[in-house]
């Protein structure tokens, strides 16, 4: 058995290694490729990780109930998809967007109310979900391309005091998510939730509607990322949201989320995930590495990801362990 | 609330053995006169050999269901295993072209490569503690990923004909399914392995205890699970006559959906070979006459994943009447 | 303050507590002793609004009460500090104490007033002695502190009775007489503790007033001056013989079949050796936590053995998984039935024939010789007299809780064990099922077998064992011969208490 220092001084190392691990790339492009670390390509980083990164936010509410959700790949194709038609049928942009997000919010409370009334397991619920929402998302748009009009493309490419528009949101989302998470007592119900149900309970915590919400957000930020998405590359295609799920819990993981529950932040943590994936992708591409090296790349990241984090839980539950007798104690 | 007669009768229907063969009946009674075509000798065989390599995989889903844990990664390993059949077998690119061992060679490679997969699975499940679904979720990425990177998202032709074959006689895909079937349904419920299965998926920690080895047990099944893919990779790449890294990429739904619709326990411990193979069936019913009737493919996708919330529904209906008793 | 008058409750038939009536003044701190079920959590589990009574009633301050829930009870000024602590681990300490209702910088917002949060915290924690900033985390903090902030807890709930149950087990001795300063500090406010402890000299020193509780009875209630140790220990343990035991066979041998030498492990178990013999009954005795499953679990191989050897019949299975132990005669009957003795989901039939499977195989490919199965089944039924009622092919669940224990044992002695260790292997179960079991341990130690039998009832291991072991923080402290045998010597031993060890 490892000493109390010792698994100490792991579990320090262990919460860190996304840092690291986001050093690491940084140095290795950095010297494999001078125009990976100017600046408007790190602009571009932060651009391209706005969507898949508001995504992750969602889904970090998620994961800190030790729930998941595999459905917002669907969600966002099924808010874009209805956005689009809308737009293409003339209604007003500002319309639009509120219809869209508010289809996110409808489809992540389905999920909820089979999640915590029901009581059927997470991962079912939004498998189906995500199929359902797949479905409808192509029958919407008939299965062809969509083009969108200016209103979208100009939303992406304005700047405001010289930010980008995507990042601008993102940070909103994030700012939102962080306050939420760390300053309401809605937020920190959602760790203790996750931590333990039954313990949470019996504080009085309304663990229902708690589970119920996070949902709800799941499938608000969904949208929301499939409208910074569309406002990036204005155009609905069968494949759009298409595994993005998998993208967003690989973000939150890498940024410290359990997978277990209630552990895991938005900030700093979320948002370095999803920076450090887009990254990695960014790097590959500046480096112009055959692009279907990407998904095996990121996803041997993400499994690195999730064995660290199946590695200390099982380190915590061990130092956690109930005592019989201390050193201390007199025989 | 029993004592309504309705609500007795759907309480029986809820809790009977074969509730989704007279499910698969009923609806095919009921759709038969409206849908032009579907009570025939052809579509029968249309039918079939559309549910055959589908059971297959479904049946390896089944044995991971039971043991309690989940393969999400089943799907893609029959695209990895189809295209790696290809790369061996193929006239046009292979490297095993023309060669009088191409064919089996090929259906060599394609069960072991798909057996090494099931075995990371495995690994990481049992050695790695890695939550079964996250787990074989990244397999699944990177496995499709592979299968992608392999071809550059093409298509591998010219298989050699003596593999095709094995995709266009019905009764020679149906047999590899029915044995594969049968064997299983034999190990679940005359060998020391079904019993473990059954007993880990109801109490990990009282088989631990008993002496049952947990880990191996759970790690094979995870191997089984991952041959049988291949096995129905196999089937698949015969049928279609190319090895393709998208192949089977929408059937996950298909097979995750059978076995729960089969009645198999998503908690583990509960479930029968024979209810997967009813749900199989009822869901390529389903396919073939929304097919029949002019749906589109999306309308078809939405309904299954319908279909798959009712049937975890009623799962998790027929759990609290259980309990309750 | 709070009056407890004639409350009675019973579980399964049983009678838990029988006509019991207290009551706890403002300013006071009342010890409640008694020995492993004998009523204790039970009764406060009633106050703490977990259960309910079934006959009697509370009064606080004159007026009924009867929670509902554990916020019932909080709501009227009663916090219940249980031996498992429930805080969150990933939660700061300020989080913890308001978590059931955070302050509010504005009731428009939904803002948590953090300044407020943190300076209520702050006076807590300067009330509870504990010298942490209030934001940091749970999971930072020693058993002791988290002790303090569940107290700090209740004090933010304006709590006026405070429950304590075993609140030193995890304690180190500063840390306990930390503790018992701020006890000390409160009850110098005026408010009303209920102390629950089987450390006497503690209950001894801290209260005011000392109530022994006996079989579900109140046998004393009197100010603590009035006790001394040794007149607790007799109110605790002075109970007839109620119990029957199947006459002794056999005597055991003097051939020993388990040699246990000095196992270890840190925080554990420390300096375990002991020999069991063939046909022998050795009793393990000793309180809740003082380290009996552990050892058991350790012994049997589901938890690491960092030092020492355990032999069986001479040969040394330290380093072998539980599955080979088993193969090589060893057999655990788990005190956690549901949790890891049993697949309540599954069959009588499967259940029973789970250990020795391997052994009723007819070929190597492992296809289960049928009629060999259900031969087996169904001699196990008789052997331990299991409900003739019940089919072979029904669930476990539905059986009752002795014949579930049945099932278990019967599961085991199909394997024919050199050595069984029975954990509580009479927990929960009814008078006629307890006499089964004791038949049983007698037939197997009769047949050879090396029986370890860890209870926490004296009476059971004085009527059933050849030799007791007691043990207290993790060692053997005691061994007692049965001419010595005496129930006050085992409870002093557990207790600590009369430096036997």
């Amino acid at each position: 058995m490892t000493s109390p220092i010792a698994s100490h001084l792991g579990l320090r190392v262990l919460h860190q290694a996304s840092l690291l691990l986001f050093a690491v790339v940084l140095v290795v492009f950095g010297m494999l490729s001078p125009a990976f670390l100017q600046t408007s390509n790190m602009v571009n980083i932060l651009i391209q990780t706005s969507s898949t990164g508001i995504l992750a936010v969602g889904m970090t509410f998620v994961l800190l109930t030790a729930g998941v959700d595999l459905s917002v790949g669907a969600i966002m194709f099924v808010a874009a998809a209805v956005g689009g038609k809308l737009i293409l049928g003339g209604w007003a942009f500002g319309g639009v967007l509120a219809i869209m997000l508010g289809i996110g919010v409808l489809f992540g409370a389905l999920n909820a109310l089979f999640i915590t009334r029901l009581a059927i397991m997470a991962f079912v619920v939004t498998l189906a979900t995500r199929y359902f929402g797949r479905g409808l998302g192509l029958r919407i748009t008939e299965t062809r391309a969509m083009n969108l009009p200016e209103s979208f493309y100009e939303l992406g490419a304005a700047r405001l005091l010289g930010v980008p528009v995507p990042v601008l949101i993102f940070a909103g989302v994030v700012l939102l998510a962080h306050l939420a998470l760390t300053r309401t007592p809605f937020g920190r119900q959602v760790y203790a939730v996750g931590t333990d149900v039954e313990a949470a309970r019996k504080a009085g915590i309304n663990t229902g509607a708690v589970r119920f919400s996070v949902y709800a957000i799941c499938g608000l930020c969904a949208a929301a990322a499939g409208i910074v998405a569309l406002s990036q590359a204005p155009a609905v295609s069968p494949s759009f949201g298409n595994n993005r799920e998998f993208m967003a819990i690989a973000a939150a993981v890498l940024g410290g989320t359990s997978l277990f529950g209630g552990r895991g932040a938005v900030f700093p943590g979320t948002v370095l995930g999803a920076v450090l994936i887009q990254t990695i992708e960014n790097g590959l591409n500046v480096l112009n590495v055959n692009p279907y090296l990407y998904p095996l790349i990121t996803s041997g990241v993400i499994f690195v990801a999730v064995l660290l984090d199946a590695i200390r839980s099982r380190v915590l539950a061990q130092a956690n362990r109930r005592r019989i007798y201390t050193v201390a104690q007199p025989d | 609330m029993a004592s309504l007669p309705a609500l007795r009768l759907l309480k029986r229907a809820l809790l009977a053995d074969h509730l989704v063969l007279w499910l698969c009946l009923v609806y095919s009674a009921a759709l038969a006169p409206f849908t032009p075509g579907f009570a025939s000798w052809g579509n029968l065989q249309t039918i079939l050999a559309y549910a055959m390599p589908i059971l297959v995989v479904s049946v390896g889903l089944t044995l991971v269901l039971i043991v309690g844990g989940i393969d999400l990664s089943v799907t893609s390993i029959v695209a990895l295993a189809s295209v790696v059949g290809g790369k061996v077998m193929s006239a046009d690119e292979g490297w095993l072209a023309g060669h009088a061992l191409a064919v089996p060679a090929g259906l060599l490679a394609m069960l072991s490569v798909s057996a090494g997969l099931g075995a990371i699975n495995g690994l990481a499940v049992t050695a790695c503690r890695i939550p079964p679904f996250i787990a074989t979720l990244t397999t699944m990425m990177l496995v499709s990923g592979l299968a992608i990177w392999l071809t550059l998202s093409r298509k591998i032709g010219g298989l050699p004909p003596g593999f095709v074959r094995l995709g266009q006689e019905l009764w020679l895909a149906g047999m590899t399914a029915g044995v594969t079937t049968w064997l299983a349904h034999l190990a679940l419920s005359c060998t020391l392995y079904g019993k473990w299965l059954y007993a880990i998926g109801h109490n990990a920690r009282a088989a631990s205890v008993s002496g049952v080895p947990v880990a191996r047990v759970t790690f094979f099944t995870y191997v089984v699970s991952g041959w049988f893919a291949g096995l129905a990779a196999i089937l698949f790449t015969a049928g279609l006559e190319t090895g393709n890294p998208e192949m089977a990429r929408d059937n996950l739904l298909d097979v995750v959906g059978a076995v729960v619709i089969g009645g198999t326990s998503l908690y583990g411990g509960r479930g029968r070979v024979s209810g997967t193979v009813f749900g199989v069936l009822f869901l390529a019913l389903v396919d073939n006459s929304l097919n029949l009737l002019g749906l589109t493919f999306y309308t078809i996708t939405m309904v299954k994943g319908g279909a798959i919330l009712a049937a975890a529904l009623t799962d998790a209906l027929r759990n609290r009447l259980l309990t309750q008793e | 303050m709070i009056e407890f008058a004639h409350i009675e409750k019973s579980f399964f038939g049983v009678n838990v507590l029988k006509d019991v009536s207290l009551a706890v003044k403002p300013g006071q701190t009342v010890g409640l002793v008694g020995e492993n079920g004998a009523g204790k959590s039970t009764l406060m589990n009633i106050l703490g609004g977990n259960v309910r009574a079934d006959a009697g009633e509370m009064r606080l301050d004159g007026q009924p009460y009867a929670p509902d829930s554990p916020r019932d009870a909080e709501r009227a000024g009663i916090a219940f500090i249980h031996q498992e602590l429930n805080l969150f681990s990933t939660l700061s300490i300020a989080e913890n104490l308001f978590i059931g209702g955070f302050p509010r910088s504005r009731s428009w917002l939904p803002f948590i007033n953090r300044r407020q949060m943190l300076q209520r915290t702050r006076s807590l924690l300067a009330e509870v002695n504990l010298p942490h900033a209030p934001d940091t985390l749970i999971e930072r903090l020693s058993a002791g502190e988290r002790q303090l902030v569940e107290i700090a807890k209740a004090l933010a709930l304006d709590a006026r009775l405070i429950i304590l149950d075993e609140p030193t087990t995890s304690l180190t001795a500063r840390e306990t007489e930390r503790l018992f300063a701020i006890l000390a500090r409160l009850r110098a406010r005026g408010l009303s503790l209920i102390y629950i402890s089987h450390s006497l000299d503690h209950v001894l020193r801290l209260c005011d007033q000392i109530v022994v509780l006996r079989d579900g009875a109140v046998v004393a209630n009197e100010p603590a001056v009035r006790f001394a140790m040794d007149r607790l220990v007799s109110l605790m343990v002075g109970r007839e013989i109620t119990q029957l035991f199947p006459p002794r066979a056999a005597r055991p041998t003097k051939e020993v079949v388990l040699d246990v030498r000095d196992v270890a492990q840190p925080g554990i178990v420390r300096g375990i050796a002991f020999q069991l013999c063939r046909g022998e009954v050795l009793g393990l005795s000793g309180l809740m936590g003082a380290g009996r499953s552990e050892l058991a679990r350790i012994l049997f191989g589901l938890d690491p053995c960092a030092a020492g050897d355990i032999r069986l019949e001479g040969e040394s299975i330290r380093h072998l998984p539980a599955s080979e132990r088993i193969e090589r005669g060893l057999a655990f009957l788990t005190e956690d039935r549901r949790a890891e003795g049993l697949c309540p989901e599954a069959s009588i039939a499967d259940n029973v024939t789970l250990v020795a499977l391997p052994r009723l195989l007819r070929s190597w490919l492992g296809w289960l010789d049928r009629p060999r199965v259900a031969a087996e089944v169904r001699r196990m039924r008789e052997a331990v007299k299991l409900t003739p009622t019940a089919r072979d092919g029904q669930p476990v669940k539905t059986l009752s809780g002795g014949n579930q224990q049945k099932v278990v044992l019967a599961k085991w002695l199909l394997q024919e064990p050199k050595v069984f260790l029975l954990d509580e292997p009479t927990r929960g179960i009814d008078v006629g099922a307890r006499y089964e079991v004791y038949r049983l341990i007698r037939q197997l130690a009769a047949r050879g077998t090396g029986v370890l039998l860890i209870s926490s009832e004296v009476e059971e291991l004085l009527g059933m064992c050849d030799r007791i072991l007691v043990m207290r923080g993790g060692a053997i402290r005691d061994t007692i011969e049965p001419h010595e045998f005496d129930r006050e010597r085992i409870l002093r031993a557990a207790l600590h208490h009369g430096g036997l060890a």
